[in-house]
């Protein structure tokens, strides 16, 4: 059951952030679409619960062709899937909302809430750091920005302190041979991954490797991502050979927890599998671009 | 006769309650809401075996809100079960006395105001248990030396089942190919939209009523009148809209239980709704079985013999399991002829949640093992799996000895059907398969093991002076739409509309006894009845009729599509309207009523009749990571005279998502008794982006000892799916997969496996 | 802690009740207003059960709190007739036996409503993702499906 809390309603980004600064015992809601399950197992139960959902200042999607990407927090993942120019600039993330959850809890949850809550299972952070993207993020005190990979600390735990809130995430505009790739792996799907990979590719000129990221989902205590792979490929000429060589490397590095679903050897084999056709794909997607 | 031209059967007829359910007008036990009701919760027991030495409830009857608390000693103590023929089959107190045998079972149930309440005083009840070693597998279970879960039964035995039939050790004699192999079936939860839910109201008059999602509401009153100490007649059991059953709400459940003796000690009405945690570890699941199969067969695919073993985890209670026992050994004999077969089946007490029946009961695991065995066989031997079993395969008029009698079987269209659809897929790519199998199924069972003094299945019809029918039926609507198949029966018998009917059913107080929606028997044995009654009211009708038109000697008088006429004149008559409207000023202003019953009498050991089928299931296993996607289910059915239309389809579809979840999707795995995923995030229910197309092809035959030649149709679908897959799998991969579910990680391991010995040769 | 007043229009009718704030939409729906087509299957925002549309969008209404929809338009499955008149979509539902015991059913309406506002000649691929967060036991999915498909098709066009 939810515990009674005291309900703050801001009207703006600023007094929000001087609300949270006010409460010790204070937790933020946008979506629910996560905090709720965990508010009725009892296990967080706060005195009060700050309400940003409404924070229009913090609803949009904007694309500029130098600047890249911006994606305000209280952006829901519906209207990030059907969003025009994201589905022109980055399909990656576009396939990565349809197949996240369902339709009702992208229609409410909100990006910032999904990356705050940094489950290591969850789509958007491996997809976005393939993208190498940045997040902001800011208290009454000021603001912060930092890259994505770094955000996430630990299992549902980030960089943030108390009084902070996501604000915004950054994603720069794609290299002209860029192409990124995600899959998970799951039985039926629109499941959280048992394990998953994300990975982009850039190229130069000459069509070698300019540089390229795996990012790996719920191998870990957050997204990993596995810098072993990006210097294996930096600068080379990339084949199938390269793409499995990346995936044995990809089994190694993850960390990946047994649970009823799969075991640990399983989930290692698969993220190798994972990674080698990632690659692959998000090579041949950078070299038709 | 094939399936002849009606007028109302077979055609596409609305469910009658399908407005009520499109536009959130039903209303279930989990929406009933009274004036003054309370809400109960209960508290279940973390240990998987133990005695119970005290329950201090003082805390919890402090607690603001709160009205009472109650355990084992507030209630009579009755052991029941729903084998009631048998005593000793009756094991459980639904709250124990003495101890709990299984993580979940209830100890005591608190009635509070709000929910909130009531579930904050769980944790305000003290129990003090003595733990005790628990023991949770049927093989560990078996051993001298196993912690005894029921005293006085023996190695934890619950019950045995032997079937036999020719001279087994000669058949095998005969034998030219002897195989055996071990298998693992896995349970299944059923997993009803709605969850258990019962709503009790006892008043001063000492009659209490019963709100209870239900397959039966005459077992439900009979259950619950006999642990309460209150006669049947006082005790009424509704059944509202009740939303799913599938073999898990028949037996008498916590929430019925519980939601009663609270009522009881308060005279208010207190509603019990289970979470969907407690739906799955607390109400009882399919049987997990081990099996062990051998059989033997000439080089001809001719079959000589088999003899089976087969182990099932019990769980903690009998519940309907013992019918799971028996009934999937005998299917497991399905569809074939055997020279002699032997079955022991074992139903071992466990310290885990108790198994009962489930969609298929037993037969869906009796045919995972039995139809790879035979592709294996085939493949083993060099031959053809559709020759082998239509070679082998039931047709009508066979006697299974001593068992059944086969009196209208399409079998061998089905294997004709299924092997053309087969064959016009061509050559497949790699890494995908198509598996068949094939099966039979009950149409409702014999066997009356609640010892009921009341025919099966009974109905009662009106006839009202506008024409307009009230049908009074026992049988359960649980979404299969037995209330419209009913109504089509009726209809097509007095030769109205389904429109002029209304069914009434889901009211003990209202309708008479019939043993409910279970074993796919109410197709069968309650349209049957309606037939009867149907048949009397128009008998009665046309004596007027006869009078009104004065017709010549030699003709007949028939009533279709509201119009009462000579049979071989149809088009002189009179409306069905006026006649009855002749008819009841006849009767004095008595509206004709008709009555009906049946029980199966002489019709073998298991079932009167049986449904035939063959399915096949194309799937595509991706070789690195073992994830299986199914591309089409197709069916071959006999279900000899369809009824409802409509029904029937959703029967086939719906059974195939049941079967295709408990091939490859849904596991109830258990580690020291405590099941692992009792959520729907982690038991994980095939959802629309997975379902494949699920088409059907239905092979006329006609049933004599159905209504209209009908057989039942929705139960026996969930039974080949897992076997067609497991052989998809073995055609696609070469790999024998003998436990279930089907998963990616087993489909790798068998993989590597292959490799390696493949390697070594 | 302090109860708040929420004041939306649910099926077109204006409604203003006084709650606490962890009251969820759907318990608003079902046991303040007493309108309880709306269902309740699970406890992990699994089922869909709960599903009602929320300004045009589908949501899961054990999922959202109440106070969130201050000022907003919910329609339940009940806000689908108009005086006897059914909608298309419950119309398809009637004619492709779309339901079995009902319990989804509402659920499904819902997110078929929501998805039919918006999709224009969809797959039938997109068709199934559109109910992929609504679970049925009984059906199977494929006549739901068959009875949105017919809808996108323009067999149901209001007269």
């Amino acid at each position: 059951m939810i515990n009674d809390f005291h309900y703050l309603k801001p009207a703006s980004v600023k007094e929000a952030l001087a609300m949270y600064a006010e409460h010790d015992d204070c937790k933020v809601i946008c979506g629910g679409q996560s905090l709720l399950i965990v508010m009725r197992q009892g296990m967080v139960a706060p005195e009060y619960l700050l309400d940003i959902k409404g924070l229009k200042e913090l609803n949009y999607i904007r694309f500029d062709e130098k600047d890249g990407l911006r994606i305000g927090a209280t952006t829901t993942h519906r209207e990030i899937e059907k969003s025009d120019v994201i589905g022109k600039r980055y399909p990656v993330l576009v396939a990565m909302e349809e197949k996240l959850a369902s339709i009702q809890t992208r229609n409410w949850g909100t990006i910032g809430g999904n990356l705050a809550h940094a489950d290591p299972a969850g789509d958007p952070g491996p997809v976005l750091i393939a993208l190498k993207a940045e997040i902001k993020f800011g208290s009454s005190n000021g603001e912060k920005t930092v890259p994505l990979d770094e955000f996430f600390v630990d299992y549902f735990e980030t960089q943030m302190e108390h009084g902070d809130l996501v604000l915004e995430v950054h994603i720069p505009t794609p290299a002209p041979k860029f192409g990124c790739a995600y899959q998970k792996f799951n039985l039926l799907d629109s499941e959280m991954g048992i394990v998953a990979a994300a990975a982009s590719v850039t190229l130069n000129a000459d069509g070698t490797c300019a540089d390229a990221r795996v990012v790996l989902g719920n191998a870990g205590p957050t997204p990993l991502r596995v810098t072993k792979i990006e210097d294996l490929l930096k600068g080379k000429k990339l084949d199938d050979k390269l793409f499995a060589e990346a995936g044995k490397i990809a089994s190694e590095e993850a960390q990946p927890v047994a649970d009823i679903h799969a075991s640990e050897e399983h989930r290692r084999h698969v993220l190798g599998v994972l990674t080698k056709r990632m690659l692959k794909k998000a090579f041949e997607q950078a070299q038709k671009a | 006769m094939s399936h002849a031209k009606y007028s109302v059967i077979n055609t596409h007829v609305h469910n009658i309650d399908g407005v009520a359910k499109v536009t959130g007008r039903a209303t279930y036990t989990f929406d009933v809401k009274l004036p003054g009701m309370l809400h109960g919760k209960i508290l279940r027991s973390p240990h998987p075996h133990a005695k119970i030495i005290n329950i201090d409830t003082t805390r919890a009857m402090e607690l603001p809100g709160v009205k009472i608390v109650v355990t084992g000693k507030d209630t009579l103590g009755i052991k029941q079960g729903i084998w009631r023929r048998y005593e000793e089959l009756c094991d459980e107190q639904v709250l124990p006395l003495e101890k709990v045998r299984y993580i979940g079972e209830p100890v005591a149930a608190v009635a509070a105001i709000t929910e909130e309440i009531a579930e904050a005083a769980l944790d305000l009840i003290d129990v003090e248990y003595e733990v005790l070693p628990a023991v949770y597998e049927p093989l560990e279970a078996i051993k001298k030396e196993a912690p005894t879960i029921h005293e006085g039964v023996e190695r934890n035995v619950n019950v045995t089942r032997h079937i036999e039939w020719g001279d087994v050790d000669e058949a095998f004699e005969e034998a030219d190919y002897i195989r055996e192999d071990w298998f693992k079936c896995s349970g299944q939860a059923h997993m009803c939209m709605e969850t258990r839910a019962a709503v009790s109201n006892f008043t001063p008059e000492g009659k209490l009523t019963c709100w209870a999602s239900t397959q039966s509401a005459y077992y439900t009153q009979g259950l619950l009148a006999g642990v309460l100490g209150l006669r049947e007649g006082d005790v009424r059991v509704l059944a509202p809209y009740v939303g799913g059953g599938f073999g898990g709400k028949f037996e008498l459940d916590a929430a019925m239980f519980c939601s009663a003796v609270m009522s009881m000690k308060l005279f208010k009405p207190v509603k019990v709704v289970f979470t969907r945690e407690e739906d799955f570890i607390a109400s009882k699941r399919r049987t997990p079985m081990f099996y062990y199969v051998r059989t033997g067969v000439k080089k001809d695919g001719t079959f000589c013999a088999r003899e089976s073993r087969m182990f099932s985890n019990g769980g903690a209670y009998t519940g309907m399991g013992a019918t799971a026992l028996y009934l999937s050994g005998f299917f497991h004999s399905f569809p074939y002829k055997w020279r002699g077969y032997r079955y022991d089946g074992y139903r071992v007490y466990t310290n885990t949640l108790p198994s009962t029946s489930m969609r298929g009961f037993g037969a869906p695991q009796a045919m995972f093992c039995s139809e790879q065995q035979i592709d294996w066989i085939c493949a083993d031997l060099g031959l053809d799996p559709f020759e082998v079993r239509r070679k082998n395969g039931h047709t009508e008029g066979y006697e299974v000895p001593g068992q059944a009698f086969i009196a209208s079987c399409g079998l061998e269209q089905c294997i004709n059907e299924i092997e053309k659809w087969v064959k016009s897929k061509g050559k497949l790519p790699a890494n995908r398969g198509i598996g068949i199998s094939s099966c039979g199924f009950m149409s409702g069972g014999i066997f009356n093991w609640f010892d009921s003094p009341y025919s099966f299945s009974s109905a009662v019809v009106t006839i009202n002076v506008d024409g307009t029918v009230e049908l009074h039926v026992g049988c359960q609507d649980i979404g299969q739409g037995s209330n419209t198949t009913m109504a089509i029966i009726a209809a097509e018998t007095l030769g109205v509309k389904v429109e002029d009917i209304r069914v009434h059913s889901g009211d003990t107080a209202h309708c008479p006894a019939d043993l409910g929606a279970w074993g796919s028997r109410q197709t069968l044995m309650a349209g049957n009845a309606v037939k009867m009654a149907c048949e009397d009211a128009k008998k009665q009708l046309l004596e007027f009729a006869y009078a009104e038109m004065g017709i010549n000697i030699v003709y007949d008088l028939d009533i279709k599509d509201r119009w009462v006429h000579i049979v071989a004149r149809p088009e002189r008559g009179m409306k069905y309207e006026d006649l009855v409207k002749k008819a009841l000023r006849a009767k004095d202003g008595q509206r004709i009523m008709g009555r009906g019953y049946y029980t199966p009498h002489r019709k073998g050991m298991i079932s009167p009749a049986y449904s035939y089928m063959m399915q096949a299931v194309d799937a595509e296993i991706d070789p690195e990571t073992g994830r299986i996607k199914i591309h089409e289910v197709m069916t071959a059915h006999d279900c000899g005279q369809p009824i409802n239309q409509l029904g029937l389809i959703g029967q086939l579809e719906g059974a195939a998502s049941m079967a295709l979840g408990y091939a490859y999707l849904e596991d109830m795995p258990m580690e020291d008794g405590k099941l692992m995923n009792p959520n729907l995030v982690d038991y994980k229910v095939i959802r629309a982006p997975e379902m494949p197309e699920a088409g059907i092809i239905e092979i006329d035959t006609y049933e004599p000892e159905g209504p209209y030649g009908a057989k039942e149709a929705g139960e026996g679908l969930t039974n080949p799916t897992a076997a067609a897959l497991g052989n998809a799998v073995y055609h696609a991969m070469g790999i024998q997969m003998k436990e279930l579910p089907i998963t990616p990680e087993r489909i790798l391991k068998a993989l590597r496996e292959k490799k390696e010995q493949e390697a070594q040769k | 802690m302090e109860k708040q007043v929420l004041r939306f229009k649910v099926n077109g009718d204006e409604y203003e009740v006084f709650i606490h704030p962890k009251t969820l939409l759907v318990e608003v729906i079902r046991d303040h207003l007493g309108l309880t087509g709306t269902k309740r299957g699970c406890e992990t925002v699994s089922c869909g059960a709960c599903t009602v549309n929320v300004n045009g969008f589908s949501v899961k209404s054990c999922s959202v709190l109440a106070i969130q929809c201050q000022d907003m338009e919910v329609t339940t499955v009940e806000g689908l007739e108009q005086h006897g008149k059914l909608s298309p979509i419950q119309r398809s539902f009637l004619d492709h036996g779309s339901y079995q015991c009902g319990f989804c059913t509402p659920g499904m309406l819902m997110s078929a409503t929501a998805f039919l506002n918006e999709a224009k000649n969809p797959t039938r691929d997109q068709i199934k993702e559109s109910i992929e967060g609504n679970i049925c036991r009984c059906t199977g999915y494929n006549s739901i499906v068959r009875a949105i498909e017919a809808v996108t098709q323009g067999k149901y066009k209001e007269e």
